[in-house]
């Protein structure tokens, strides 16, 4: 492989990587704390797309109950440079962690309550993806919804650079994604690792009925999760929304899907897991030769069964051990 | 027990005593209203209920009114199997018109034709659909008529186009068979084809295609996908530098890529099997129509659909006046309709119809249309000469 082809592939795939890791991140702070998948979390990632759509243009046009809804006749005020827009969407990751609290309280706490299978609240998770999937469809039709080229300001739309005989170009929405990924970590590392309602998190994840002794209510920690994990979802269907369109109501399935393998693959309930099974995936995937690359998703699922094979509990999982 | 068997015996003789058909007549319409496809087929359904709204209003059927009967045939196969098997057996339609995909025809079509129920493929256009069966038609004008169009128009833009990029969705058979006509065709005009590139309808990052299709020296592009990929596939391939000419197949041939591609959907080539400015009276009034409604001109989706339920109610109309519908059978109409359908003119939004005997649409007229955008959402098909 010539270099600048080396380092084009290297570029796709830690601006698609990180967006993985910020999505699975969600993912993993429920399993961490609940032991259960919340298949709701694409749902909410879609959502969090439409949320800042929302925001920053505000009309539907074609299709939908909300058909012919003009939020703001004069423009959005939310819309027109990067500031305004990084607020709408961190407005719209916000409502996003709101809605994945709702889906907590409808779908998760009933069943604890009741001390039911696991199983039974993956399953509830999934009718509550389909219900919102469906909704967002009656709401506002199957259309595609792009944000405005101007809504971030003026953004020159690519960068490129000279390797060899060869040009290297990337998107400058994929550079933006990749930074605020990052500081999304980084942010989300500190809550984690050095604040009082992080160690709060970490004692409800280790043993929540200790915690609970300890005087850390279980119950309000969790909705905080639900939040977190909310917020990264729906920050993360904005960020991919801005780079490829808000691809209709099912676009988070696909993303679902993914994260899921990307969890599994970083170690169940291990965040840095998340991390690097996020980039190793998306790394993996903008190696497939471009020719093959409408395999990308199959490759991805193969490398995880292939580590899997190897490493059962993940890249950075920790084994179980097993008192006899 | 003598009970038990009487009743069973009833049973069995009065699902044996034929079928009469309903009034009003119901005609099926299975088409994708949800799933990823529901971006054409949400049109398709406006298409058909303009022409429920239309014939109705103008008496239906020599008088009988007719009713359409929606299914969600969404995007996969197995629920157009569903709505086929619904329309069918519980709602016992005359005839059907759908799916939306031809990936789905070629699963449900097969259960119309074993049950003798005539099926209208609004847009279906791969190779070998009306073949699938007797009971098989389609009023969407194959891919190998209308493609090699945009390809020549292309190089009367630019005759000094050289290499092709073609790219399309292989999870996709109408797109699959698409590609074929494109790749032939441009073989055809002399032209080299120096990369293809496949993608997944519900993919929507391009970067790795596109950045081999800008190494690749390719003077023009062609994209066979749906709306969604395609429009954003277009979208990248602009944002990332690629100046040359791009045609778009069938699925891009919607005004639903406009806000998809926004600005840089300007200049793509598509060719297509319907324009609102074709003169005759049926099409400027299913225009005059549409336009009141929807502000925009109608898509070629919406005009297929229109034609599918029309052709099946004009051949409907055509049996009437032989014999009251209400007095037939509902098989025996069934048989009737599929032959009659065969057997007709029609004068339809897409212009003068015909059928052929296998049940493939002998359409008149083809276009060529061209992309302009008027600002960042809104945009219009402009004819080619």
């Amino acid at each position: 492989m010539e270099a600048s082809q080396l380092i084009q592939n290297l570029l796709n795939g830690l601006a698609i990587g990180s967006v993985y890791a910020i999505f699975a991140l969600g993912y993993t702070l429920v399993f961490s704390i609940l032991g259960i998948i919340n298949f709701a979390h694409g749902a909410v990632f879609t959502l969090g797309a439409y949320f800042t759509y929302t925001l920053v243009v505000g009309q539907f046009e074609n299709n939908g109950l909300l058909k012919g809804i003009n939020l703001f006749p004069n423009g959005s005020p939310l819309s027109g440079n990067p500031w305004v827009f990084a607020l709408a969407t961190l407005v719209g990751a916000v409502i996003a962690g709101l809605i994945a609290v709702l889906i907590e309280r409808l779908a998760f706490r009933p069943m604890r309550a009741r001390g039911a299978d696991p199983l039974l609240a993956l399953v509830s998770s999934l009718g509550v993806a389909l219900v919102i999937v469906n909704l967002i469809q009656l709401l506002v039709g199957a259309e595609i919804y792009n944000f405005p080229s101007d809504a971030y300001g003026q953004v020159q739309p690519a960068l490129s650079f000279q390797v060899g005989e060869k040009v290297v170009i990337i998107r400058t929405v994929q550079v933006i994604i990749f930074a605020v990924s990052l500081v999304m970590l980084a942010v989300l590392g500190y809550v984690i690792g050095r604040t009082k309602v992080g160690k709060a998190l970490r004692a409800v994840a280790e043993n929540p009925g200790t915690a609970s002794l300890l005087g850390i209510s279980v119950d309000r920690f969790i909705l905080i999760t639900f939040f977190l994990s909310g917020f990264l979802g729906g920050l993360a269907g904005t960020l991919v929304g801005t780079a490829f369109g808000v691809a209709g109501p099912y676009f988070g399935v696909t993303y679902g899907l993914k994260g899921l393998a990307v969890i599994v693959l970083g170690g169940l309930g291990s965040i840095p897991g998340a991390v690097v099974g996020g980039l190793v995936i998306g790394l993996a995937e903008a190696f497939v030769p471009s020719q093959y690359s409408a395999y990308k998703d199959a490759v991805a699922f193969a490398l995880l069964f292939v580590i899997l094979l190897v490493r059962p509990q993940g890249l950075l999982g920790r084994a179980q051990i097993q008192k006899v | 027990m003598k009970r038990i068997a009487l009743t069973v015996a009833l049973g069995v003789l009065a699902s044996a005593q034929a079928q009469k058909v309903q009034v009003p007549i119901p005609i099926g319409v299975a088409l994708a209203q949800t799933s990823n496809t529901a971006l054409l087929g949400q049109e398709q359904v406006i298409g058909a209920r303009l022409a429920e709204k239309f014939i109705n209003g103008r008496g239906g059927i020599n008088g009988t009114p007719i009713k359409l009967v929606f299914q969600d045939a969404a995007g996969d196969e197995n629920s157009a199997i569903n709505a086929f098997q619904n329309l069918i057996t519980k709602s016992a339609v005359v005839g059907i018109v759908g799916p939306t995909l031809s990936q789905q025809a070629f699963a449900a079509d097969p259960i119309a034709e074993r049950a003798k129920v005539p099926v209208l493929g609004p847009s279906n256009t791969a190779k070998g659909i009306p073949q699938i069966g007797q009971f098989i038609a389609r009023v969407s004008a194959p891919v190998a008529v209308v493609a090699p169009n945009a390809v020549k128009q292309a190089l009367k833009l630019d005759p000094k186009i050289k290499k092709v990029a073609v790219l399309y969705a292989q999870n996709d058979a109408f797109s699959t068979s698409e590609t074929g006509t494109f790749q032939e065709t441009a073989k055809a005009q002399g032209l080299d084809v120096v990369t293809v590139q496949k993608f997944q309808t519900t993919d929507t990052d391009f970067t790795t295609q596109v950045t081999s299709v800008l190494n690749s020296g390719a003077d023009l592009v062609i994209v066979s996908g749906l709306a969604a990929d395609g429009g954003n596939l277009v979208k990248q391939l602009r944002q990332l530098g690629y100046k040359g000419l791009i045609i778009g197949g069938n699925g891009l041939n919607t005004s639903n890529i406009f806000p998809v591609c926004q600005k840089y959907c300007d200049g793509v080539i598509i060719a297509q099997a319907y324009s609102p400015a074709q003169p005759s009276a049926a099409n400027q009034l299913f225009v005059k129509e549409y336009r009141a409604q929807y502000k925009k001109d109608p898509p070629q989706f919406a005009a297929q659909a229109y034609a599918g339920v029309q052709v099946m109610v004009d051949a409907l109309r055509a049996i009437d006046r032989r014999k009251k519908l209400s007095q037939w059978d509902l098989d025996d109409l069934r048989v009737e309709l599929n032959k009659q359908i065969l057997a007709g003119k029609y004068n339809t939004p897409l212009g003068e119809l015909r059928f052929d005997k296998d049940g493939e649409i002998i359409q008149k007229e083809f276009y060529v249309a061209q992309i302009k955008m008027k600002d960042a959402k809104n945009g219009s098909f402009v004819y080619l000469k």
